[in-house]
């Protein structure tokens, strides 16, 4: 099976104008469709940086990425961004929702940000979405009028409008309370059932680890653990 | 979408919105009002050059402006009448006068003197009366504007300037200039009044036949007047205008409250749609990670400053016309030319811009890899 994201060797160095540090090593990453990745580890071992450069949204220093069988390295900001829109949802910490915009909304945005006309199938769409994951009844409802748990599950219909190939997770249980973070967990590990789909969560909490397909461990920048290759899987 | 997201962003921010909105009104009424009145005042003094029908001016040699210092010999007239593309010339008179109130005190004016058959250079509009009522030696007119400031003098009432008799015969409607109340008079009454000799006169104004070439008139009569300066109409406009802005102080002041008018608005708005995206950062990093171009988000900020400009023009402009409104038939000149208000809408749309070019400057700056941070 192809996987939907191929990093290989991929480097990530920062400056502070004066000193270059590393922080995410030479990484090789396939993200495979119709399986749930965790990359877990305390902080600042490079997950989450890890987890924007497979989301398109910070460039490698070093390295090559493939989305869908296409190199996507060189590609300028602008092509960056409609290929992130194209192929990618994204579910941050705390939601992340723009409180100036309903519920509905703020589904709907995401398909719009680059001047989409939002016509009735694209409003049954979001509207399936948020009924799916419970939230029918809070579709005007401004995101401060939410609960932690809600606002995350309009974050998660918000990453699967446009039925997008990769679904990117940071933290999206780190702001939430055990019966809503199982509410989530559950609804992204029956998402990544889909075989067209792949889901990557970035988390510190050991809690989330029984819902991943493949956890893969990572300390000052590297990989250190990945259960993939400790089961002999390809 | 984006410009619903826009608007309802706006709308979310209901105090840094109607702080910008607030900065639109200021530029749009202040810079509106003042400019009017510099206008409604740039209209009273060429008022005099603009409503006598005259298409060039002869003038004492470097007078420059209306009713300056100096004299013409009367003479001059009848050489310029004889000029074939000329229609008719006549002389005027200028001169300051104290009309001495009922209660002893004093009340300045120009007195202005003109002759008959074309009283060229006289009043424009009468609210009582006709040009007739200067054709008597003591007869004048004064301007219902001006009523008060003159003891509210009722038609036929003998009233004195500068010692001398004259007898309010009509009153002319808003025939105002910049300065002194204006007294019409004939010419010889003004002479009297101005101590001017009976062969002199302060201007004359010349018309000429439909379809006489200007310039050629004006180098001709240069030439047949070599001790005199003339001038076109529209070019004595703009000298007194120039002249009255520079040695008055209007102009600096106009200027200036102007300025003042324009760089609050501009701080305001600029500070205002700053703080917004200093507030919405994290919005705006998300959008930008969904997807979102760098255009993307300036469309956004632009829509957000254009739909900020379009809201404080209406209430400003709404404003604006109450004011217009308000200060018809006062003393307080305001006057708008057709072209101002289209500049005005241009201008204001052009400050939102540029205010909101800081917000924008920063907001194109946010990377989308900030949301995860």
């Amino acid at each position: 099976m192809e996987p939907v994201i191929r990093l290989e060797g991929v480097a990530r160095d920062f400056s502070d104008g004066r000193v270059t540090r590393r922080v995410l090593k030479e990484t090789s990453l396939d993200v495979m469709p119709g399986e749930l990745t965790v990359l877990a580890g305390p902080s600042g071992s490079g997950k989450t940086t890890l987890l924007t450069i497979v989301g398109l949204v910070l460039k490698p220093s070093a390295g090559r990425i493939t989305v869908a069988g296409a190199d996507a390295t060189g590609l300028t900001e602008d092509e960056l961004a409609s290929l992130r829109l194209a192929k990618f949802g994204f579910v941050f910490q705390q939601a992340a929702l723009v409180p100036a915009l309903s519920a509905l909304d703020n589904v709907l945005i995401a398909g719009a940000v680059q001047g989409a006309r939002i016509g009735d199938a694209e409003r049954r769409e979001a509207v399936r979405l948020l009924t799916e994951l419970g939230m029918a009844g809070f579709l005007e409802a401004r995101p401060q009028r939410l609960s932690g748990g809600q606002q995350q599950r309009v974050g998660i219909a918000r990453a699967l409008f446009g039925n997008p190939a990769v679904i990117l997770c940071d933290e999206p249980t780190s702001a939430l309370d055990h019966e809503s973070s199982e509410v989530v967990l559950a609804a992204l590990k029956r998402l990544s059932r889909d075989p067209n789909r792949g889901v990557v969560l970035v988390t510190h909490d050991p809690r989330v680890f029984p819902y991943a397909d493949r956890l893969v461990k990572m300390e000052d920048g590297a990989v250190v653990y990945d259960s993939r290759a400790a089961t002999g899987g390809t | 979408m984006r410009r619903h997201a826009a608007v309802r962003m706006l709308l979310h921010d209901r105090s840094t919105t109607a702080g910008a909105v607030l900065g639109v009104i200021a530029i749009v009424f202040l810079v509106g009002q003042q400019l009017a009145v510099l206008f409604g005042l740039l209209s009273l003094m060429t008022a005099l050059v603009d409503n006598s029908g005259a298409d060039i001016w002869v003038l004492s040699r470097n007078a420059g402006t209306i009713g300056s210092a100096g004299s013409l010999p009367s003479r001059y007239v009848d050489r310029l009448a004889g000029l074939p593309e000329i229609e008719w010339a006549m002389p005027v008179v200028y001169g300051g006068g104290q009309l001495r109130l009922t209660d002893g005190t004093y009340q300045a004016v120009t007195v202005v003197g003109v002759v008959r058959p074309a009283m060229a250079g006289g009043p424009w509009q009468f609210a009582r009366g006709s040009s007739a009522e200067l054709l008597p030696y003591e007869g004048a007119t004064v301007d219902t504007f001006d009523l008060a400031d003159l003891g509210r003098p009722v038609p036929g009432q003998v009233v004195e300037i500068n010692s001398r008799r004259v007898r309010v015969a009509g009153y002319t409607q808003g025939s105002r200039a910049f300065g002194p109340p204006l007294v019409f008079t004939n010419a010889t009454k003004a002479r009297e009044l101005a101590g001017l000799p009976a062969d002199r006169c302060s201007n004359i104004l010349v018309r000429l036949k439909p379809g006489a070439d200007a310039g050629a008139s004006l180098r001709r009569i240069r030439a047949l007047l070599p001790r005199a300066d003339a001038i076109t109409s529209s070019e004595l406009a703009g000298n007194t205008i120039v002249y009255n802005l520079t040695s008055t102080g209007i102009g600096s002041s106009f200027g200036l409250s102007t300025l003042v008018g324009i760089l609050v608005g501009v701080v305001i708005i600029t500070l205002t749609m700053y703080t917004n995206v200093i507030n919405r950062q994290r919005d705006f990093a998300v959008l930008r990670a969904l997807g979102a171009r760098r255009r993307d988000v300036f469309y956004i900020i632009l829509f957000q400053a254009l739909t900020i400009g379009a809201v404080g023009l209406l209430i400003g402009l709404f404003l604006l016309a109450g004011f217009l409104f308000g200060v018809r038939g006062s003393r307080l000149p305001a006057n708008l030319p057709l072209w101002l208000p289209p500049a005005h809408v241009l201008l204001t749309f052009l400050l939102c811009l540029g205010g909101s070019a800081l917000a924008l400057r920063r907001a194109l700056k946010i990377e989308p890899a900030s949301a995860f941070r």
